[in-house]
């Protein structure tokens, strides 16, 4: 399936650069930038909910600012590849109306430069555990790189889907972009998911947390934050304790094979609609 | 041997009312039509030879556009069959493949990748592309600021320089300097005598009696006539003035 993409690998190597050539404009200091969003995030969120709301219950001591980044940075590399893949297409429409190529690779390349991004900034997030003193648990962090490969895959899957729905109705933009925002709410990233279990939450949200972890989006946030908080991790289902990761995982290969189908299927009158 | 066959080939495009979801869930809630269809090529078939040089002519809207995007799988036909053997090289319309925000030079390599070169054959042919398009002092210029006739420059001098075997020219040279045109119709018959194929839409049909060798006449997407290119060209010329006649008189 991937196979006759390797074809078009000058293609690919191309469109990352260029992608990421316009982010970083050649510098250390482009790369810093582009963090800018998230620290910034993390110093707002770190005043007003861990100080001012007291969102940090269930933390460890001071452990709020690293708690966020953690769950932000992943987040932010979901966000950014599928925003910016629901433009994938639309906004390359004048080559997409002049030669024929998979189209995939557009959506697919703004994933690999996301993913590019993504490695040196979850890199800091270490790096900051380690100045902070909060111990990272290696057994969590071997798991590394299965996280990263299951985001990408899920991310890839919406991002498809978004980028060819995009073609179509225009305003799948506005609504991905709404959507996205209720997205991040529903993950644990300004809010410790232990205090979906805690005493003094609402009984009603605690009988329905296990709802909570239907969201792909939020068992792979959590898989994150498992390397420093273990006690903020998956947490284990009483019958089949790693439930959760496991319906993660098949959610995400049928949302990546269901999402590819749709993509060749609408891709068919791409070239007449963009 | 045939370089491209193309049989009983049907296009239908749907012109939809509104492209946004919102439009689309009030026309499900009121259960109309969301687009209403047009057949843009209708039982289209032709064949065009290795080595051939063909014409395809017909008036504004006839479906010649549309025809190079099926053969170059832009656009997927509704029914019929397209055979190619080789690699084509399409060149549609004003504009053909450039990326606005992209510079000249980054737009060759961009359609190089798209064609499949690899980076030595790139670097072997950028400086060519370049050369011949004679826009050097402008290569590192964003596209968006070059004018339509520096576009079709650099169009054509891509499509001529990534090693195709076919190549389709859409009307591209019809905003070039004179110089440049004439360049252009020397080197596609020195492309044609080098054995490539090139299918040709103009709607200056006197430099095609020169270049080509057959012409296909279509009509609101119909195949009206086949054949040798001056007969082709003379009786396309007729029908207009006779056309063009009988306006007058009614
Ligand atoms: N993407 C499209 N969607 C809907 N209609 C189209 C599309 N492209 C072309 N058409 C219609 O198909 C007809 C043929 O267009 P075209 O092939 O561009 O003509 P030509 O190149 O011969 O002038 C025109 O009536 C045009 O409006
Ligand atoms: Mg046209």
């Amino acid at each position: 399936m991937l196979a006759h993409l390797m074809k078009y690998k000058e293609l690919m190597y191309f469109l990352v650069h260029k992608e990421l050539r316009i982010r970083y404009r050649n510098s250390l200091f482009g790369f810093f930038w582009t963090l800018l969003e998230p620290l910034g995030l993390m110093v707002i969120y770190t005043v007003v909910f861990g100080y001012l709301v007291n969102l940090n219950k269930g933390l460890p001591e001071g452990a709020y600012p690293l708690y966020v980044l953690a769950g932000l940075i992943p987040w932010t590399f979901f966000n950014n590849s599928v925003r910016k893949g629901t433009k994938a297409l639309s906004g390359n429409a004048s080559l997409i109306k002049k030669v024929y190529f998979p189209r995939e690779i557009f959506p697919l390349t703004m994933l690999i430069s996301n993913l590019v991004n993504f490695i040196p900034a979850f890199a800091l997030v270490l790096v900051m555990a380690m100045v902070m003193n909060q111990p990272i648990h290696g057994d969590q962090l071997a798991l590394l790189p299965g996280m990263i490969l299951l985001q990408a895959f899920f991310t890839l899957g919406v991002a498809l889907l978004v980028s060819v729905l995009n073609v179509y109705y225009r305003d799948v933009e506005f609504i991905v972009n709404l959507l996205m925002r209720a997205w991040m709410y529903l993950c644990p990233i300004i809010y410790p998911m232990s205090r979906l279990y805690s005493r003094d939450t609402d009984p009603v949200v605690q009988q329905l947390a296990d709802l909570y972890w239907l969201n792909p989006m939020a068992v792979i946030i959590s898989l994150y934050h498992g390397i420093f908080f273990p006690e903020q991790g998956v947490p284990a289902h009483p019958a089949v304790p790693g439930l959760w990761i496991i319906y993660t995982i098949l959610v995400t290969i049928i949302l990546f094979f269901a999402a590819w189908y749709l993509f060749r299927k609408m891709n068919r009158r791409v070239g007449e609609v963009i | 041997m045939e370089a491209i066959v193309v049989d009983k080939l049907t296009k239908h495009f749907r012109r939809a009312y509104d492209k946004t979801l919102k439009g689309f869930f009030i026309s499900l809630v009121k259960g109309e039509k969301r687009y209403k269809e047009f057949t843009a090529l209708n039982n289209v078939s032709f064949k065009v030879n290795k080595g051939e040089s063909y014409a395809i002519i017909g008036k504004n809207g006839a479906g010649k556009s549309t025809l190079f995007k099926v053969l170059s799988g832009i656009i997927h036909p509704d029914s019929g069959s397209v055979k190619i053997n080789g690699k084509v090289a399409p060149l549609i319309e004003l504009g053909a493949g450039l990326s606005r925000d992209l510079t000249g030079a980054e737009n060759i390599r961009l359609n190089c990748a798209i064609f499949g070169l690899d980076r030595k054959r790139i670097e072997e042919v950028y400086p060519k592309i370049v050369e011949f398009s004679e826009l050097e002092e402008f290569i590192h210029t964003p596209v968006k600021f070059y004018s339509s006739g520096m576009k079709a420059r650099l169009g054509f001098s891509i499509a001529i320089h990534i090693d195709a075997d076919i190549i389709l020219i859409d009307e591209v040279l019809a905003v070039g300097d004179k110089d440049f045109k004439k360049k252009c119709y020397a080197k596609m018959e020195e492309i044609r005598d080098s054995g490539k194929t090139l299918v040709i839409v103009s709607h200056s049909l006197k430099p095609l009696r020169k270049i080509c060798d057959r012409a296909l006449i279509l009509e609101r997407g119909q195949v009206v006539d086949i054949g040798e290119i001056n007969e082709m060209i003379d009786k396309y010329q007729d029908e207009k003035k006779t056309n063009n006649k009988k306006k007058k008189g009614a």
